[in-house]
């Protein structure tokens, strides 16, 4: 599903190149669930937004669904957002002017589908991750951990194959974050969603089916987590 | 999509009530002034429209060129329409005569008694008149009607004012200068407002004819009451008909005169906007003065639309995360830039809605300002509607599309982190934009100071007479009236409070002036041509005029003696002033021998040069008596004047007008553009000083952290205060450079249309810095103290 080869980011600096990653191959496939650690500054964050496609790499291909996309034009790209990427942020970042209704919904709206289509998978939802009551209210009026399942239940709207989540549960305390981890784990399982998550704890890694270890740029271990 | 864009916009604009304030207040001011702007002009462009033959009447306008200078007038040598008609047959459909002129009408009642008596402007018109001008016939025929001397038309108005109905005015009669009796046979709409035909009375222009003056046949002698009218044939241009014009003149003009006459055709829709013609309604605008207003409107908006856009792109990086998380959830960056302008229009619309309200508060002063009968009345002029529709969208697309490029425009990765700053490059833009901003404030302040010097000074200035205290009231002229001057004149010089009277043509200053040829010291024509000044002997003490050599005008009914002024003089090279007593002049084909000499005094308004000018005495051309009161019993004098007038006079109908308020009349259009440009300015002022206020907000709650660390580090309030207000500061010192030169540009071109004008000085310059500095010195401080002395921690605590 996603190809990464001989993957390069550095940013130039008064002439001095600063490597952010170095030379990363690897190769994600369909229905995995990987988490992506290393130290602060290891340029975890930077591999997922290039996965992600919110940036570009210096050098390298990346192959996503058979496609290069490694220099992709807006429309492309926006197209795979619609369609097959998901995203979850450790800050949430809900929309804070919409209710949780309408922030499930702006995804949809985005990929234009129609209002009956629109109004059963947000019901499905809302009825699914438990915050139908809360459907009304607006973001600053929920808890962290109902923020990040609102979160998810955004992500997940859009119907994606894969989710990209930066360090998921790292503004959450521990209980909530066990439950958002269980609940990504439950995606993979159940609906064969292809999972990457960036983050600190070992504990979280243990969800997944893979764990990649980067420091300074370079991917030291990729191992496979024994259930 | 477009529903919840609005419901998030509207959301949006709550939770920043303090910028949507500001948004809303700069943009409804602006608006509500770009309306009240396009109201006005539309009045003023809708004159004398909708005439079904529009496109192809004119009037026939008469000028004289001489060796230095051009002179213009609307009206035409009265033997001019029949020979217009007669030679130019094959180009011109119709040519119609129209004198202007007044009188008395007296209406009486069905048992003979007299029941009115008024001072009207009547109108003599030929029939052909109203085959070019589809005036609407209520009553009577446009053909028939005026056929007839001796027959009357009037305005539905007018019957009503006379008749109590105007549809029982036909065949009824009213009697005109105690003279003549006039048959009603036709009764018109009356005239719109907006019309440089203020018709009310019509008589048959026949009726004219049969009072068989001599200037009838007079093609040397123009009024400008008698205007002349023509429809072009089908298919015949202006030019056509131009090219004619000199054999005409050579045919019907005298040769080898100082100055040549020559003849135009006005477009009917030049009428109301040509000031140096001028036309019986007595109102032009030129279209110049629309277009000033008009930029003075784009400016108001541009200052608001620029709060707008400053605030905005401040405020654009805390929308930042949103645009990511849009990004990323598939939005197209036209999606983005689409959702920014739907929350701009909802600004907009408020605004507009605010705007209208501000407007239909300010008309009744823009009324009283430019006494026109202005309307806001969306259902009879749809135009304003499309107007604001139009406005609304302009502003939205100019306040709206730059922020929403810049916000739309952020890479999702930097936006989610939170690392978008509101970065160099639209700050700089900022800067520009508020520089413009205050370029446009500064420029208008100096305007300001700067016309309402010049009023002052023209208020100020010495005239070379003193015009207070004089009443010009009106006598009638013909030859019953003229052997009652007499005991008028004693009547009234006995009346307490009266210090001196004087019959004349007109004040040392007025609007109405006439120009004549005359030879000087018994040699041929003078190069130029001199004002005159029919006034008897106590005309010099009434107005306080100064004679400087020799001595005043002696009693005489007619002309005698001359006096003549300085600038005559030197135009014709005397230098030592008592030289030139007792030489003689010839004018108006008569002799007499110049007397004194008087004063210059400003014969015309201040923006014109003084004329040569003689003064000489004659009967019959006097139109008022001049009274010069004592200023504490002018109302009481005033009074008793009109009651002595009423019982000397009591066929005729009375008036009176003051000197000053004469001389007022003059500066009209400067005393509007004057208090225009208090209101626009102060409105200006307002709108950037509001956009200061919420730019320096946000630049303060952005540099919380930077204060609040340097606080640590033991910088003093006073030292933050000044450093938050330095760029401010430098902003505004910047706008005022830029602003001078442009401003001197404008007002020195401004000036310039004035002979009696201010130096330019340094000083009106400076005000308007001190007052810009100062103003965002106080705006800025008050903010910018209160980031200042905020509470350390409360910053710092949340990194």
């Amino acid at each position: 599903m996603i190809q990464l080869t001989n993957i390069e980011k550095y940013y130039a600096n008064k002439g001095v190149k600063n490597y952010v990653l170095r030379l990363v191959t690897t190769t994600i496939n369909q229905g995995e669930f990987v988490s992506i650690m290393g130290p602060s500054g290891a340029g975890k964050s930077t591999l997922l937004n290039i996965i992600g496609m919110l940036e570009e790499p210096t050098y390298g291909t990346y192959n996503f669904l058979g496609e290069d996309v490694t220099s992709l034009n807006e429309r492309k790209r926006i197209e795979l957002y619609r369609n097959h990427i998901g995203f979850v942020f450790q800050a949430y970042h809900l929309i804070d002017e919409m209710t949780v209704y309408e922030n499930i919904e702006a995804p949809l709206l985005y990929k234009k589908v129609g209002s009956s289509e629109r109004a059963s998978r947000i019901a499905d939802l809302l009825d699914r991750f438990n915050i139908v009551a809360k459907k009304d209210l607006f973001p600053n009026q929920l808890s962290g951990g109902q923020q990040q399942l609102v979160g998810i239940a955004r992500a997940l709207a859009a119907q994606p194959s894969i989710i990209l989540a930066d360090e998921p549960t790292g503004n959450l305390q521990s209980a909530q974050a066990e439950e958002i981890m269980a609940l990504f784990k439950k995606l993979n399982q159940e609906d064969g969603i292809t999972i990457i998550q960036v983050t600190h704890s070992e504990k979280n890694a243990q969800y997944g089916n893979r764990i990649l270890h980067i420091a300074d740029g370079i991917v030291k271990e990729d191992v496979a987590v024994i259930a | 999509m477009f529903k919840l864009n609005l419901k998030i916009a509207w959301r949006n604009l709550w939770k920043n009530k303090v910028n949507t304030f500001i948004n809303v207040l700069g943009l409804s001011i602006g608006m509500a002034s770009c309306i009240l702007i396009f109201i006005f002009i539309r009045y003023q462009l809708s004159f004398d429209e909708n005439f079904k033959n529009e496109s192809r009447i004119y009037r026939v306008v008469t000028n004289w060129t001489t060796a230095d200078s051009f002179f213009e007038s609307q009206g035409t040598p009265k033997p001019l329409p029949p020979a217009m008609r007669n030679d130019f047959k094959q180009q011109l459909d119709k040519v119609a005569a129209i004198q202007g002129g007044g009188g008395i009408i007296k209406v009486k009642d069905a048992l003979g008694k007299n029941k009115i008596k008024t001072a009207e402007d009547v109108h003599y018109v030929e029939p052909e008149f109203f085959e070019i001008f589809d005036f609407k016939w209520l009553e009577g025929n446009p053909r028939q009607s005026l056929s007839q001397p001796n027959t009357v038309v009037l305005s539905s108005d007018m019957a009503d004012k006379f008749f109590g109905d105007w549809h029982k005015a036909v065949g009824q009669s009213i009697n005109f200068q105690n003279k003549t009796d006039l048959k009603v046979t036709g009764i018109i709409e009356k005239m719109p407002d907006n019309s440089s035909f203020p018709l009310k009375v019509l008589i048959s222009y026949k009726t004219y004819l049969n009072r068989a003056l001599p200037e009838l046949k007079a093609w040397a002698s123009v009024s400008s009451n008698s205007e002349c009218y023509v429809l072009l044939k089908e298919g015949i241009s202006v030019e056509d008909v131009s090219a004619g014009i000199p054999q005409f003149i050579n045919k019907y003009y005298e040769k080898d005169k100082i100055s040549k006459e020559g003849h135009k055709l006005q477009p009917l829709r030049d009428i109301h906007y040509n000031a140096n013609l001028g036309n019986f309604a007595n109102k032009t605008t030129p279209k110049k003065e629309l277009y000033g207003l008009a930029i003075i409107g784009v400016f108001l908006l541009l200052t608001a639309c620029i709060n707008f856009i400053n605030l905005a792109t401040a405020q654009a990086v805390s929308r930042g995360k949103e645009v990511g998380v849009r990004k990323v959830m598939g939005s197209l960056r036209k999606q983005l830039i689409f959702q920014f302008l739907t929350e701009t229009l909802t600004i907009t619309v408020i605004s507009l809605l605010v705007g209208c309200v501000l407007t239909e508060a300010a008309l009744p002063g823009m009324k009283s300002l430019f006494k026109e009968d202005i309307s806001f009345s969306i259902t009879e002029h749809p135009i304003i509607l499309l107007f604001m529709i139009l406005l609304m969208l302009v502003v939205s697309f100019l306040a709206g599309f730059y922020p929403a490029m810049i916000m739309s425009g952020y890479s999702p990765a930097l936006a989610i982190k939170n690392k978008i700053t509101a970065n160099a490059g639209s700050l700089s833009l900022r800067k520009i934009l508020v520089v413009v901003q205050f370029a446009i404030t500064i420029i208008l302040i100096i305007g300001t100071l700067v016309v309402l010097n010049q009023m002052n000074y023209m208020r100020e200035k010495p005239l070379g007479f003193n015009p207070s205290a004089v009443a010009l009231v009106d006598i009638p002229s013909d030859s019953i009236a003229i052997t009652r001057y007499h005991t008028l004149q004693d009547r009234i010089n006995k009346i307490p409070g009266v210090l001196s009277t004087s019959f004349c043509a007109s004040g040392p200053s007025s609007s109405s002036n006439n120009e004549y040829n005359f030879k000087y010291n018994g040699t041929i024509n003078a190069t130029f041509q001199a004002n005159t000044k029919d006034v008897d002997e106590n005309y010099f003490k009434t107005f306080g005029l100064e004679i400087i050599a020799g001595k005043g005008l002696s009693k005489s009914d007619t002309l005698k003696d001359f006096v003549v002024n300085e600038t005559i003089l030197k135009k014709l090279n005397v230098v030592n002033y008592n030289d030139a007593i007792g030489k003689a002049i010839r004018l108006h084909g008569k002799m007499g021998y110049i007397v004194g000499v008087v004063k210059d005094f400003n014969n015309m308004n201040l923006h014109e040069p003084i004329s040569p000018i003689i003064i000489s005495s004659d009967k019959n051309s006097y139109t008022k008596i001049a009274v010069k009161l004592d200023s504490k019993s002018i109302l009481s004098a005033m009074k008793v004047i009109e009651s002595t007038w009423n019982s000397v006079l009591p066929e005729y109908v009375y008036g009176a007008s003051f000197m000053d308020d004469e001389i007022n009349q003059y500066y009209q259009t400067e005393q509007i553009m004057g208090t225009l440009f208090k209101v626009f300015a102060g409105t200006i002022i307002f709108i950037s000083f509001i956009g200061l206020f919420g730019l320096i907000s946000f630049v303060a709650a952005q540099r919380t952290k930077e204060v609040a660390i340097r606080k640590v580090l033991g910088a003093s309030t006073i030292e933050l205060v000044r450093m938050l207000n330095g760029s401010f500061l430098v902003m505004v010192f910047i706008a005022n450079l830029v602003a001078w030169p442009l401003a001197y540009l404008f007002i020195s071109k401004w000036l310039s249309g004035f002979t009696y004008r201010i130096d330019i000085s340094i000083w009106p310059f400076a005000l308007a810095m001190l007052i810009s500095m100062t103003i965002t010195l106080v705006t800025v401080s008050i903010r910018s103290y209160k980031a200042a002395a905020a509470n350390t921690i409360d910053a710092l605590k949340y990194e």
